[in-house]
């Protein structure tokens, strides 16, 4: 599906079960969300991390509110697979969609600024290297003498230095390879929206009204 | 075909008194290969970057054939210049080698059914096709500034800036580059410049030299390029004095059965491998080959198969916090060392937390005026150049004085005279304290009294080279 209207698939869908209190739709969601991992291939220890994580917020939510006593079943049963339904589905677009597709079709299909889509790009390509310059600052401070902790200012000092530092030098980089804002460009490789990328997304979204009309108390 | 030329140009940073050029005149001719060079934080990288029009500035006094940067549609302009950084992993958006190119011929709205075929012809060029699919984070330096020199031919940028491109970087990828860049100027017509304080190896390929001094440039006419070129002979680079440690010698650290791996790559095939207290171990090798893996690797940074024991312990049965006092290392990049925001307030903090009670505040200013950073005390760090960083850097970790200690790249961006300050103090705290050092460097001039045993690093194995002691 064109990541585009996957992505507005997912939050309109997501903004709906927000305001309606229907669990069964939320337990389809789940599922359909279910199979859709599976086939992408989406890892076992993955779909334990997506599973548990959720399962272990919702349990505690559910458990407190039960022993206040004022909320009933039904609701408890929404609020968690409402949970567990924002992660399924948010696991299924993260891990099936490519940013760099999903940045080309923001520009392409969305029309979205490129200067937005090449940022959100960079700053996700930018994340595994944060993850290693934290534990790169930690071992650089511990030779001397200092041990920084994850609370410490300091540590945080250092990353937003180096995460601006990165910035500037990506604006360099950007510009010395011609990016140029606001500039039209062209697109060698192009992300195809085609009918049935349509068809998908308004039949989904019909199936979901049909789901919350018939649930409906 | 660009002739660059820049009249009475002024350049002041802000907060900063003195300008780092001052009513600058030059010219570099379109198919000429230009090489600045100039000391360490002298204001080569700056020039490049007003050149390029990387930082605001009134750029009016510099023209490309008589038209300024501004007066070039902003779409045409990375037609006309185009820069290659010093840090050879900071000049990409994208994740693919492939990616990267195409993203760069998108910019300059090249057609895309021509974009296929400029991105192999670029590639070709350089001759690294077979790097077209791999992720820009996983590769060398050497074969990052490879793949940032293929985007520019790809662009078919006029002028070609350089920014000391060659730092870490090992000879024959530097060989590499240089041919290239020659025949770039000479058959394509490109103004090659090029700022560097090493002028090793140039003699075949540079046309002229311009020296940047006191914010002023002054360009040497051929017979003096070659003089002056002719003073950094190779001769100079050979390791006479190093020595190969004897059988029964007992190493401080010890690999045993060590490799090394990254990215699922091969870099180190299990060996044996000791290290040596109170000498000074030099490691050289291809880059990328898997140097800087081991020093991580020797401070449980990095992953690693096999042991390594410290005095016979497996280090990772040693405290993290304990084993920093033990082995220390002095990082590639020398911003990730400094948890301060002045010169003055990271001195302190080494002197305070000090593993050895040798240095005293007056030791510590008798250093940084003999490393000529007496006059930056109350400055950001972050705005020091590279190389008064690395010299910083450098001191701080002199003053930690921890047992062993590992440098990575310590000479990177250093000029000649601070090379030879660097190394004068390194002798002198490693006599005074016994320390043990391994360092990595590709600059090799100047530690041939330094360096006692020369490990070298090639297919895929490690050796003690030198004559038997």
């Amino acid at each position: 599906m064109n990541p585009s209207l996957k992505l507005a698939l997912l939050v309109l869908v997501a903004l709906e079960i927000s305001f309606t209190h229907v669990w069964t739709v939320n337990v389809v969601l789940i599922v359909v969300s279910l199979i859709l991992m599976l086939a992408g291939h989406v890892s076992v220890k993955r779909l334990a991390l997506l599973t548990l994580i959720p399962a272990f917020f919702g349990g505690a939510l559910v458990w407190s509110l039960t022993l206040r006593g004022t909320a009933t079943t039904h609701f408890l049963l929404v609020i968690f697979t409402r949970m567990v339904a924002y992660v399924y589905m948010g696991g299924w677009f993260a891990q099936t969609t490519d940013p760099l597709t999903l940045t080309r079709s923001l520009e392409q299909n969305a029309k979205l600024p490129s200067k937005f889509a090449y940022g959100f790009l960079a700053a996700f390509n930018l994340m595994p290297k944060i993850q290693a310059e934290v534990s790169t600052i930690k071992a650089a401070a511990m030779m001397r003498g200092q041990v920084l902790h994850f609370w410490s200012p300091q540590l945080y000092f250092k990353v937003i230095l180096a995460a601006m530092n990165w910035s500037d030098q990506l604006a360099a980089a950007m510009t010395s390879h011609g990016f140029v804002e606001d500039a039209p460009r062209t697109h060698a490789t192009t992300i195809p929206l085609v009918a049935r990328d349509w068809v998908l997304l308004v039949g989904s979204l019909i199936l979901v009204q049909i789901g919350l009309f018939v649930g409906l108390p | 075909m660009v002739n660059v030329s820049i009249r009475n140009l002024t350049f002041t940073y802000p907060q900063q008194s003195r300008p780092v050029l001052n009513a600058v005149n030059a010219s570099f001719p379109a198919g000429q290969f230009s090489l600045i060079t100039g000391v360490s934080g002298g204001g080569k990288s700056t020039l490049l970057k007003l050149i390029a029009g990387l930082l605001p500035s009134d750029t009016a006094g510099i023209t490309f054939n008589d038209r300024t940067l501004t007066a070039i549609p902003a779409t045409q302009r990375s037609r006309t210049v185009a820069m290659l950084f010093q840090e050879p992993s900071t000049q990409f958006t994208m994740d693919t080698v492939a990616n990267e190119l195409q993203f760069a011929l998108e910019n300059q709205q090249v057609p895309a059914n021509e974009i296929p075929q400029r991105l192999t012809a670029a590639l070709d060029f350089i001759g690294i096709t077979a790097l077209r699919d791999r992720k820009l984070m996983h590769l060398s330096g050497g074969e990052q500034q490879k793949v940032a020199l293929a985007i520019i031919v790809a662009m078919d940028s006029a002028v070609i800036l350089l920014d000391e491109p060659f730092a870490s970087i090992d000879p024959a990828t530097r060989l590499v580059l240089l041919q290239r860049l020659a025949q770039l100027s000479r058959e394509q017509g490109k103004t090659v410049i090029l700022a560097d304080h090493d002028l090793s190896g140039y003699t075949d390929y540079v046309d002229r030299l311009t020296v940047l001094t006191d914010g002023q440039l002054t360009h040497l006419s051929p017979t003096a390029t070659q003089d002056r070129l002719a003073t950094f002979a190779p001769a100079k680079l050979r390791l006479q004095h190093v020595t190969v440690p004897a059988d029964n010698q007992e190493a401080l650290i010890q690999g045993h059965q060590l490799s090394l791996t990254a990215n699922d790559r091969t870099l180190v095939t299990p060996q044996n491998l000791g290290f040596f207290a109170h000498h000074t171990t030099l490691i050289t090798g291809p880059n990328g080959s898997g140097k800087s893996t081991l020093l991580r690797a020797l401070v449980k940074l990095g992953h690693y198969q096999g042991e390594i024991t410290y005095a016979g312990t497996d280090i990772h049965r040693l405290k993290r916090r304990r084993y920093a006092r033990q082995v220390a290392l002095m990082f590639q990049s020398a911003a990730t060392q400094f948890l301060n925001v002045t010169v003055d307030e990271e001195l302190a903090l080494s002197l305070k937390n000090s593993f050895a009670d040798h240095f005293t505040p007056a030791m510590a200013t008798q250093l940084l005026t003999e490393l000529n950073l007496a006059d930056h005390r109350e400055q950001i760090i972050y705005t020091l150049s590279s190389g008064q960083q690395k010299k910083l850097q450098l001191l701080c970790m002199l003053i930690m004085a921890p047992d062993v200690l590992l440098l990575d790249e310590p000479f990177k961006g250093l000029d000649y005279q601070s090379l030879q300050t660097v190394i004068r103090i390194l002798k002198d705290v490693q006599r005074d304290l016994d320390l043990t050092y391994i360092l990595v460097s590709h600059q090799l001039s100047g530690l041939d009294t330094f360096a006692d045993y020369h490990l070298q690093l090639t297919d895929q194995h490690f050796v003690y080279r030198g004559v038997s002691a």
